[in-house]
């Protein structure tokens, strides 16, 4: 058996102090620490200056105590509606990925298929959502379906875009390596395809996740008698700004927690930047 | 196991572009054949045809009898390309398996293969964790992990610097006489050809034909020592000649 030597060096062990890990540990809970001390810092700076010099009334502009204080007595209710929210936002969520990648897999399959779909989907991208919003309801009621038919055409777009781009990405040899093998077209889609895109689907998720929730609120406000977007619309009418913005707090903190598990899971699945890609 | 390989009246164009001349050439069962010539002469086109991925415009190619379409389903062709088809998600260890189960051949235990490739130790990483030289050996033992008949590379070591080339090159000599195969060998390296061929086949600049086939007189495989041998001078001397020479007249 022929077998090509593998030069080896010994690599020099790098000498560490005594220690030297102990500081590299605090300073790194230190780094820990002020990533999140420093915007709840800033955020807070910034709405009491605004107070300060705005001299808006409290029912526009709150102290940051009083939506706290509501936050937590106007919970149960807050928690209601948000549980309607997020069954309109994690449908749509679904039913966009579903779409999306459906159409880009039929796309990648039969790209004549292009001339109709794109057109159509980035006519439906550039209709405003208040006249989706609106046709719908009128055809559909302003039940759930509504609501979460109008988060899956406002969410498809960008999944249906990366997916395609991502199916297409694959390098040309590793395509000419499964041919030589006679690959079929399933091996060649599930092995090499959709693996290929993962990382542009993942990307499309970032935006689709976090969008749903906004989109799903903007819905309620508009149309719905539940969610988080009813909420806002009612605390608006009775002057309960802290309310509206205890909502807010919860919403936004829920758009953040969303695309921080779809950045988690994407780095899991996303080969590009996974740990065991770092030498 | 090994193929012959018969090419009668090949010629390829892509629209009013002829890609290849008019070509014939025959290799004998276990031949190591280097095709050499000008830049877009056709060469990497002729190694396309025989692996099934272009259709000739006239001619017929024959792989142990057999047209390539046919020779392709029982899974006898290996292609080496210049970048490395690895997958970039996959470990070396699998993308051998991967080759493998695709092709539905076992081959040979692919922890062996890797060891005999100087990857022992390395089955593990990931393609972005392996040097240039390591890649295209990964490249390589993926190539043959289904044990093909007739191993079809494209400038496999042309990423390469010119000592992973040669060590890379010398090494594989040596391997194919382990586990002999035919061999269609694309370069532009008149010295690789030389140390690593049968036959070195010289084209014309495009449309490529055939100018010249020219046989390597000696067994394989060849230690580098084989380039401050009088023959190889004497070879290599003639192959520049007709290359260049085609390249002047071109000019």
């Amino acid at each position: 058996m022929s077998t090509l030597p593998e030069r080896t060096v010994a690599s020099p062990q790098p000498f560490r102090a005594q220690g030297s890990r102990t500081g590299a540990a605090l300073g790194k809970m230190l780094k820990v620490a002020l990533r999140i001390v420093l915007p709840v810092v800033s955020i807070f700076g910034l709405w009491y200056g605004a107070i300060l010099w705005s001299g808006l009334p409290a029912f526009v502009l709150p102290r940051p105590e009083a939506v706290l204080k509501t936050l937590i007595v106007d919970w149960p209710l807050i928690w209601e509606h948000l549980l309607h929210t997020l069954q309109v936002a994690v449908l749509g969520f679904i039913m966009a990925n579903v779409v999306g990648i459906g159409l880009a897999v039929l796309l990648v399959a039969l790209p004549i298929g292009g001339l109709v779909v794109m057109p159509a989907a980035i006519t439906m991208r550039n209709i405003p959502y208040v006249v989706l919003v609106s046709v719908l309801a009128l055809a559909m009621g302003d039940g759930i379906a509504t609501k979460v038919m109008v988060v899956t055409l406002a969410g498809f777009f960008p999944v249906l875009v990366n997916t395609h781009r991502g199916l297409l990405a694959v390098d040309p040899i590793v395509l000419d390596r499964m041919r030589i093998l006679d690959a079929s077209a399933w091996e060649i889609f599930t092995k090499v395809r959709f693996p290929y895109s993962l990382p542009f689907i993942v990307a499309a998720q970032e935006i689709t996740g976090s969008a749903s929730i906004v989109i799903a609120i903007a819905i309620e406000w508009m149309i719905s008698r539940t969610g988080l977007g009813y909420l806002i619309n009612q605390a608006m009418m009775q002057y309960r700004g802290d309310q509206v913005y205890a909502v807010a707090l919860v919403a936004a903190a829920i758009s953040f927690a969303v695309y921080s598990l779809i950045h988690y899971v994407g780095d899991r699945l996303n080969w590009t930047e996974g740990p065991d890609q770092r030498r | 196991m090994s193929v012959p390989i018969s090419i009668r009246g090949v010629s390829c164009s892509f629209g009013s572009t002829q890609a290849l001349g008019t070509v014939d050439l025959e290799a004998e069962p276990g031949e190591f054949i280097a095709l050499v010539g000008p830049s877009g002469c056709g060469k990497t086109t002729l190694l396309r045809i025989v692996a099934d991925l272009e259709a000739p415009s006239t001619g017929s190619v024959r792989v142990g009898g057999e047209p390539p379409s046919q020779v392709r389903r029982k899974k006898m062709l290996g292609l080496v390309s210049q970048r490395p088809a690895v997958l970039p998600w996959k470990r070396a260890i699998d993308d051998v398996v991967f080759t493998q189960r695709i092709a539905r051949k076992a081959g040979l235990p692919a922890d062996t293969l890797l060891r005999d490739f100087g990857l022992g130790g390395h089955e593990r990483k990931r393609p972005a964790q392996l040097s240039g030289g390591m890649l295209q050996r990964v490249n390589l033992a993926s190539a043959i992990a289904h044990d093909p008949a007739l191993l079809l590379m494209d400038e496999p070591f042309s990423a390469l610097d010119e000592m992973k080339r040669e060590e890379l090159g010398e090494w594989f000599g040596r391997e194919l006489v382990v586990r002999p195969r035919t061999v269609l060998f694309v370069t532009h390296h008149i010295d690789e050809a030389v140390l690593l061929a049968d036959k070195v086949v010289v084209f014309t600049p495009a449309p490529g034909r055939i100018r010249e086939i020219v046989d390597i007189p000696v067994p394989r495989p060849r230690k580098s020592t084989f380039r401050s041998d009088p023959l190889f001078v004497r070879i290599t001397a003639h192959l520049r000649e007709l290359l260049f020479e085609r390249e002047e007249a071109a000019a």
